[in-house]
């Protein structure tokens, strides 16, 4: 069984552009990119592939470069700025034409969003040089475009998001791996490594990689060896375990948990305490009055560093939520996670861009973005609302999209 | 092109256009006249002209190359007092391109700042004294540490007078062809609480919903001003509804995009002017505005805030539940 060093991830990596699974959209308008760049320079020299790690944005470059008949050249993206060979290297080979008789090339950047703005004072400062001189199409991959520091890196490239594979697809990619590789494997145990993994198609080819290593047959029973499974189930049965305790010693027990993720907890009890107590108000008030006296704790820690404080965070959050008065009976909830982390990833695209425009009228009108937010932005709604033409008027001359604006504050999501 | 914002469009650009705070203006015209100036601290309420002073003594002692010559910081948008230092470094290195031996730098929401980082401005106003003076701008004085204080002349701000801010809306709405009526700036002054820039955003909100700007454009206007979410949040709290009350407070943060203080400030408004709570006794409310200042308190020094402002509306829920 010679074949199973290979990682699965590199036997199975996709040869041709079709055979990249999900992301219709984003591998449209990367083709369409790339198709400019075969008749000549398209205006946006550089493609910044966005995304969670593991759903194929560096198989997608792979697999152009192959169809496309295109020299492909990797840099770490840290390798651009380290030394002055390995620079000069690239900086030639993105002038150069191809030795390889190839088509062309093209330059696949890879984690940009990686580059720390200390320590590698200057390396975007050479990406964006690389970019402007380069005679190809440049690649670049990152999993959070919207860290501040890449703004000059954004305005150089065309932005394409990648998102999570679908359940249903990556069971399909690893039923089709099974077949290939002779495992007998049930639809049950596919189901639950996709679950798992949450959108991540790489780690879960590994994970099937590991855990049916010398077996022909796997069963519900292998996937205990992929450790970090435990830990999102679990969550559920810390929360159950807190909320429903009779006794503070079985809430205080969840604390010996050697990795417990005790701010994760904070964010899941926000969550389920009113689906638990309800409809006690009371008990909610309680719970809630605990939680956020633990929050108070962990504030101070987080801003002064006052570790010493951490037990009281943690019992509060624990003994001191379970101890809530008239709790309701005990019921069996199914819990849910934490709406917050949902939003906040959700809507950051738009935060982002919200924030750009009260940048741009927070240096027009001497205020802070704050109070342009408070005290500027719903007068301007009001009057988009009432009177477009002179909303239109004020932010022309401001200088601000009026497009923008309406997407941003005036639609309701 | 000037900014079609009224608040900016018609912010004096001289401190020979200022017509209020009379003193304060009269003094800084000596500092013009001299081209000398010791480093300032501007407190008072909001509205009331200081950040608006600041810019005009800059335009009058500068001349035509006054922005080359300030650079305007704000406490609340620069975080961290690493960033401010450096950038102030950065600026106070350079020459002055003017016959002033010295540049400006305004420090707006100074009040802002952590008592650290007030300490460590304390040590670059002085090391830069020689080629920077500070204007720093605070609605509160005594949130700014003695020894900077001791460092700066004071200028108190005082709310503007009834009379000025409808002269002044009055002179706007006629440069802007407005039609408007005397109880409608009875209106706008009694909201804005002697604060011009609110005064001036409700008249031109006001002005965009109807031709006339009367009591009632404005009221409408006032009413549009809190978004509908916070009434919401607070009547879904009330009837005992935390899921929706919890809703509407995320699509507040999230959405909007307001932070934990401006939603605590927002529900701090409607317990005070009772537009929301109506038909409460004064125990009441005085209940429930303790309560908005306990989580005031505690989300400035907790970590989460929406962890706060579930509880502060759990809490207000078990008021009433108690009620009926």
């Amino acid at each position: 069984m010679s074949t199973r060093i290979i990682p699965w991830v590199e036997k199975y990596r996709p040869k041709r552009i079709d055979e990249v699974i999900g992301n219709p959209e984003a591998k449209k308008a990367f083709v369409a990119w790339l198709n400019k760049w075969m008749r000549g320079t398209p205006s946006k020299k550089a493609l910044l592939m966005y995304g969670p790690p593991g759903i194929g944005k560096t198989s997608l470059v792979y697999a152009a470069a192959a169809q496309y008949d295109l020299e492909l050249i990797e840099a770490n993206a840290s390798d651009v700025r380290t030394s002055q060979a390995i620079r000069r290297r690239i900086f030639r080979a993105v002038t150069e034409t191809s030795l390889f008789g190839k088509r062309g090339k093209i330059i696949l950047l890879d984690e940009v969003d990686g580059i720390s703005p200390k320590e590698d004072r200057g390396g975007l400062q050479t990406i964006l040089e690389l970019i402007r001189i380069s005679r190809f199409p440049v690649v670049l991959t990152a999993n959070d475009p919207w860290d501040p520091k890449l703004r000059p890196l954004r305005d150089q490239c065309q932005l394409v998001e990648f998102r999570k594979i679908g359940k249903r697809d990556i069971i399909k990619v690893l039923q089709n791996i099974c077949k290939n590789e002779k495992i007998e494997c049930s639809y049950q145990v596919l189901s639950a490594i996709a679950d798992n993994v949450r959108g991540d198609l790489r780690a879960a080819i590994n994970d099937l990689q590991i855990i049916s290593t010398g077996k022909l047959s796997i069963s519900l029973e292998d996937l205990d060896i992929l450790g970090y499974r435990a830990k999102q189930l679990n969550m559920f049965e810390v929360v159950r375990q807190v909320l429903t305790a009779r006794r503070p010693e079985t809430a205080r027990m969840v604390l010996s948990m050697p990795s417990l993720d005790y701010e994760m907890l904070m964010l899941w009890l926000n969550e389920n305490i009113i689906y638990q107590y309800w409809p006690s108000i009371i008990a909610i008030a309680d719970a809630y009055d605990m939680l956020s006296r633990a929050d108070v704790y962990l504030g101070r820690i987080k801003r002064k560093q006052y570790w010493s404080l951490l037990p009281y965070v943690l019992e509060l959050m624990t003994v001191g939520v379970s101890s809530a008065r008239e709790r309701p009976p005990f019921k069996f909830v199914k819990y849910k996670f934490p709406e917050k982390l949902r939003m906040l990833s959700r809507s950051r695209n738009k935060r982002e861009r919200m924030n750009s425009i009260i940048r741009s009228i927070s240096k027009n009108l001497h205020m802070s973005s704050r109070k342009i937010l408070t005290e500027v932005i719903p007068y301007l709604k009001i009057i988009g609302d009432e009177n477009p033409s002179m909303l239109r008027k004020i932010l022309k001359s401001m200088n601000i999209s009026e497009r923008s604006f309406r997407e941003i504050f005036l639609t309701n999501a | 092109m000037s900014i079609e914002l009224w608040v900016e469009k018609y912010r004096p650009q001289s401190l020979d256009d200022m017509v209020d705070q009379e003193e304060i203006v009269n003094r800084l015209k000596e500092f013009v006249r001299d081209k000398n100036l010791p480093h300032l601290l501007f407190v008072g309420p909001p509205g009331t002209g200081k950040t608006t002073a600041a810019l005009c003594l800059a335009h009058d002692l500068y001349g035509e190359v006054w922005r080359d010559n300030i650079l305007e910081l704000n406490a609340s948008d620069e975080r961290g007092i690493d960033i401010i230092r450096s950038r102030i470094k950065e600026y106070a290195r350079t020459v002055p391109l003017s016959e002033i031996p010295f540049k400006l730098i305004i420090l707006d929401e100074a009040d802002n700042m952590t008592g650290d980082a007030q300490q460590a401005l304390r040590r670059t106003m002085e090391l830069y004294s020689r080629t920077a003076r500070f204007i720093l701008i605070a609605n509160y004085g005594s949130k700014i540490i003695e020894p900077i204080q001791s460092r700066c002349a004071i200028f108190r701000f005082q709310p503007l007078p009834k009379e000025h801010i409808i002269e002044r809306l009055r002179y706007i709405a006629e440069k802007e062809n407005v039609r408007v009526t005397e109880d409608g700036l009875e209106a706008i002054y009694e909201e804005s609480e002697g604060d011009l820039r609110k005064a001036i955003n409700t008249l031109q909100s006001a002005s965009a919903i109807g031709e006339v700007v009367n009591a009632d454009t404005v009221y409408k206007a006032l009413g549009k001003v809190t978004p509908g979410e916070v009434r919401e949040m607070i009547e879904a709290a009330v009837k005992g509804d935390l899921l929706s009350a919890r809703d509407k407070l995320r699509s507040l943060m999230y959405s909007y995009g307001l932070s934990g203080v401006d939603v605590v400030k927002l529900i701090h408004r409607e317990v005070i002017s009772g537009r929301s709570f109506t038909d409460i006794d004064n125990y009441t409310r005085a209940t429930l505005l303790d309560l908005v200042g306990e989580a005031n308190y505690r989300i400035v020094e907790g970590a989460d805030d929406e962890i706060q402002l579930n509880a502060l509306l759990a809490k207000i829920a078990l008021v009433f539940s108690k009620r009926s």
